[in-house]
């Protein structure tokens, strides 16, 4: 018995074996016999009649919304040409092609070397080409045997509302990326995200292809689908609302409008959420989108402000006098000052050595107290709270509070800045070979020290936030096509090693750069909330000082910090401190009218109810 | 040694000999009215392969069994060696590490694997005074094809990783493991299969629970198998089905990138034709028009029994499967006349792994079976799964040669 328990003889075995051995073969010749018998005739008609075609079928690209549901990226119909490779090579139309699209032969031939997944697919020739193009190939259908041309989708970018600072903008992916990406879904001549959003959440947004199968003549015409095989659907992409509030970035680049180069972050403490991003100067994202003119591409990238270096990311600045903070924190922390304790008055600046360290204030500030220390930005305070505390403590201060580190917002590229510390001095100009005069500069957030606008709105974030720091992100939500919509919750990124106390002396300290008499920011003063900040100005030794400011609002109960800095602008006080005001002007009027709303919607509300 | 060369069984050789020929043939077809820079660079480089293949050939029915016998843990153990090498020194082809570069050569380490894991396991199978139904025999031999197998798995390459179960399973029946047990191992697989519909699961493990109560394999035994049965067939489609369409996809790409993820059934489909259109006559040598224009993809390595079904029509196709079906009959009885066990085991493998092949080439071009990248052995262009398919008849060849050796 086969199935029995026993062991089986080996004749049994090896009978068994064979037999199997014939089942498979008739097996296969059955398969054989229903294609070349039964099925020959229709597989022949097919083989002479020629052929099927793969098409893709791309999917639509996520759109993606701002906080409230306004969209910013969308996708616009266009049209591509394209040319089948293995029909060129037979009919060789490349010349009327080139006159018709206005690309030069070998930039054609170029394209299709780059685009060709197979020989008998469509390449991808020329993007977004006008309606008359396509009204000429499809009228003089016969001089252009071998060129077709499919409907497509286009990215589209909201304009002039600094959005590619942080949407980026998408391309063809190019033959290293497409190597490195290991991505399946992946071939020649597909639009993928190159920066921003687009490209960190491109597995996302760009869904995933469908292909249909299309009967083709000899002479390359589309006869129809092929039925045997239903299309397989493409999946759409999923879309992305946003933190951002587009009413606030518009405000943003109305601030910035009037100067050449910065950056601005508007941040919600309480959570992370980026409310808005510029980077000035800004670009026309959708310059990418189609084929973009080599003219416009070597005016964009030699262009002496860099319109093209994303700032709040990629931009690293001294942090000036906002780092302040962290040397008063750290002095606070390891005991050396208290809130009143006071050094040696400041006369215009500090003698340490045999140099002399200025104070921005040539006249001096005369005695200072800690918790005035702020108010005034007094230079000379700081250095000496900046000799007490050494390079090691400084620096570890500085890179608890995230300084010289990545944030990690959902962005690619961020650069980490450089938080120097002993060791890194000790490599750069050889042991010991340094002054110790740099802990002065170290202290007022000047010197090696560089950071990014990020990591300095994530830090006041965390200042106002009772030390809890939260992942800057842009991301809220993602729906997706096929399930549930997928909200990202805030992240606790670290805690700032402040105690409550020392956070509260810190957060009176802005609050009096606003409020105080002396406030560096004084002007930003006003009666309707209260605003609290610290300014700063940059030395640059390439030119014109950077100005900063970051500014915190309501104070009492923080809603928004907005950091900006200005480049090559002058002093923090003067240039941006205003700007900011604007900003954050911009963000309170819109909250207390939604306020206004809600309030007449309640009562409304209660007198139905009576 | 020096053989006596009429014993050897010149029918086997003739007619492994014909497959490969006709293979050439067939490459040369196939690239016929391609490009004339690759134009006759396939054929002929499969003929210089061809000429090392019999080499080994050669080589092989003249080295002793004992020689094998003796370094079959080695070899296994290069074979691993090789296999955790190759993520650091491999290169990598569509995201997945598979091969290692020798000089001009590219050589998969998940080959020499195939041949080791027969190797050990006709071994430990001759040796082992454990009944063939004992579970310490069934586990060890269970884990010597599993570590292969993971670090496969890791490259990813599914398609190649599955024929490593398939000879255990062909190897535990040869030395005595009665299909009873097979069939219950198999069981979870039918389970899955069974669970597409509640009351239809329900019956099946009814059935099974029956079976398993009359003939009684064992408590744990049977216990495990009942187990593996509910846990297969509850959770294996719950997870598949929770997964989103295009998620699923990923999953099949990640485990085999090898695949077309965009497939379609596009080159399934073109291989249809091309045998379809070739008919009960074929249209002739070089004539074939499906395979000419490069409308059938892959048609020198993984499709070349296309381009044989659409030249040579059925009776073309009649003869090569013949063959095919002549040389594991043969190979069959060969392997239950050896006296050595350990030989006798390694015809087994040897079969095992080459029908392994055949049917899941031949399925994939007639349409049955999915596209995995598995080459049709002797005929398929390329030069190390020719040598490995010589080296196996070599060794097939080699066994009836010693019938009587034990």
């Amino acid at each position: 018995m086969i199935f029995g328990r026993e062991k089986l003889s080996v004749a049994e075995r090896s009978r068994y074996a064979i037999g199997f051995v014939i089942l498979i073969v008739f097996f296969c010749l059955a398969g054989l016999v229903r294609l070349q018998v039964f099925e020959h005739k229709k597989l022949y008609e097919m083989s002479q009649k020629n052929r099927i075609r793969v098409q893709p079928i791309l999917p639509k690209r996520g759109l993606i919304y701002d906080r409230e549901g306004r969209i910013i990226v969308y996708n616009r119909p266009s049209y591509t040409v394209s040319v089948i490779p293995v029909e060129e090579v037979k009919y060789r139309t490349l010349p009327q092609l080139s006159t018709l699209i206005g690309f030069d032969t070998t930039r054609i031939r170029s394209r299709i070397k780059a685009n060709t997944v197979s020989r008998y697919q469509p390449a991808a020739i020329k993007r977004d080409v006008p309606f008359e193009t396509i009204a000429v190939l499809e009228e003089q259908y016969n001089r252009f045997p071998g060129v077709s041309y499919q409907m497509e989708s286009v990215r589209h970018y909201s304009e002039r509302l600094g959005i590619e600072a942080f949407t980026g903008y998408v391309g063809e992916i190019s033959e290293a990326e497409l190597k490195a990406s290991g991505a399946e879904d992946l071939r020649p001549g597909n639009v993928v995200g190159k920066r921003g959003l687009e490209r960190q959440y491109d597995r996302l947004l760009r869904g995933l292809e469908g292909t249909a199968l299309l009967e083709v003549s000899a002479s390359g015409q589309i006869i129809g689908e092929y039925k045997e095989e239903l299309p397989k659907q493409p999946t759409p992409g999923a879309d992305l609302w946003l933190t951002i509030d587009i009413d606030l970035q518009k405000a943003c680049v109305a601030a910035m409008d009037t100067f050449c180069c910065g950056g601005v972050i508007a941040m919600d403490p309480r959570n992370g959420e980026v409310l808005a991003m510029v980077s000035f100067p800004s670009y026309d994202p959708n310059i990418f989108s189609g084929v973009i003119p080599e003219s416009l591409w070597q005016a964009i990238s030699t262009d002496s402000t860099h319109p093209l270096l994303n700032r709040p990311l990629r931009g690293l600045y001294p942090p000036a006098s906002p780092a302040k903070l962290v040397t008063l924190g750290a002095g606070l922390e390891e005991g050396l000052v208290t809130a009143h304790t006071t050094f040696k008055p400041c006369v215009g600046g500090y003698q340490f050595g045999n140099r002399f360290f200025r104070c921005w204030k040539a006249g001096g500030h005369g005695k200072t107290q800690a918790i005035e220390s702020l108010e005034r930005s007094c230079d000379v305070y700081y250095y000496q709270l900046g000799v007490e505390l050494g390079i090691d403590k400084l620096s570890y201060y500085y890179g608890l509070s995230g300084f010289g580190s990545r944030v990690g917002i959902d962005l690619p590229g961020e650069y980490k800045g450089l938080n120097p510390n002993i060791a890194y001095y000790d490599s750069t100009f050889g042991k010991g070979r340094w002054s110790r005069g740099l802990v002065l500069n170290l202290a007022i957030g000047q010197g090696e020290l560089l950071v990014n606008l990020l990591q300095t709105a994530q830090f006041y974030c965390g200042v106002v936030n009772g030390g809890k720091v939260y992942r800057p992100h842009l991301v809220k939500t993602i729906y997706y096509p096929d399930k549930a919509p997928e909200t990202i919750t805030p992240e606790l990124s670290f805690k700032l090693p402040f105690s409550e106390r020392t956070l509260s002396i810190l957060k009176e300290g802005i609050r009096l750069v606003v409020e105080g008499e002396e406030g560096t920011a004084r002007h930003l003063k006003n009666t309707n909330y209260s605003i609290g900040g610290k300014t700063g100005t940059a030395e640059n030794p390439h030119g014109e000082n950077h100005s900063w400011f970051i500014g915190v609002a309501p104070l009492e109960s923080p809603e928004i910090v907005v950091a900006a800095i200005i480049e090559n602008s002058g002093h923090g006080s003067e240039i941006a401190a205003p700007m900011v005001g604007k900003i954050i002007e911009a963000f309170m009027k819109k909250r207390s009218k939604i306020n206004d709303f809600i309030l007449a919607d309640e009562s409304e509300n209660k007198g139905i109810d009576d | 040694m020096i053989l006596n060369y009429k014993e050897l069984d010149w029918q086997l050789i003739t007619a492994t000999l014909l497959l490969s020929l006709i293979g050439v043939a067939m490459i040369m077809s196939a690239q016929h009215y391609a490009d004339s820079t690759f134009k006759q660079t396939y054929f002929v480089r499969q003929l210089i392969w061809l000429a090392i293949a019999l080499a080994v050939f050669a080589a092989v029915i003249h080295f002793p069994f004992r020689l094998y016998d003796f370094s079959s843990y080695l070899l296994y153990g290069l074979a691993l060696l090789l296999l955790v090498l190759v993520f650091f020194v491999g290169s990598s082809r569509m995201g997945s590490f598979r091969w290692l570069s020798v000089g001009p050569m590219n050589f998969a380490p998940s080959d020499l694997a195939k041949l080791a894991l027969i190797f050990v396991l006709a071994r430990y199978f001759a040796y082992t005074k454990l009944p063939p139904a004992s579970k310490r025999r069934m586990a060890f031999s269970a884990v010597i094809m599993m570590l292969p197998v993971m670090l496969i798995l890791k490259q990813p390459d599914l398609g190649t990783s599955m024929v490593f179960p398939v000879i255990l399973f062909a190897m535990w029946y040869w030395s005595g493991l009665s299909p009873f047990y097979l069939l219950l191992i198999l069981s979870p697989l039918v389970s899955i299969i069974a669970a597409s519909h509640w009351i239809a699961w329900a019956i099946y493990l009814g059935l099974l629970f029956v079976f398993l109560f009359v003939y009684r394999p064992g408590l744990i035994f049977g216990i495990l198998i009942f187990t593996a049965n509910l846990a297969t067939g509850s959770i294996m489609p719950l997870m598949w089905n929770r997964l989103a369409e295009y998620q699923k996809l990923r999953i099949l790409t990640f485990l085999d990138p090898g695949t077309d993820p965009r497939g379609a059934g596009y080159q399934i489909i073109q291989s249809k034709i091309a045998i379809g259109s070739g008919g009960i006559w074929g249209k002739g040598f070089l004539e074939g028009s499906q395979a000419r224009l490069d409308f059938l993809p892959e048609r020198h390595t993984d499709f070349v029994f296309s381009v044989l079904g659409e030249e040579f029509g059925l009776w073309g196709a009649i003869i090569v499967i013949g063959l095919f079906a002549f040389i594991f009959i043969k190979a069959i009885r060969i392997a239950a006349k050896c006296r050595s066990k350990f030989a006798s085991n390694i015809v087994i493998g040897a079969t095992t792994l080459l029908l392994f092949q055949f049917l899941v080439n031949v399925g994939m071009t007639l349409g049955f079976m999915p596209v995995t990248g598995l080459p049709l052995p002797f005929m398929s262009y390329g030069g190390t799964s020719l040598v490995l398919a010589w080296s196996l008849i070599g060794l097939i060849v080699a066994a009836g040669y010693r019938w009587q050796e034990y």
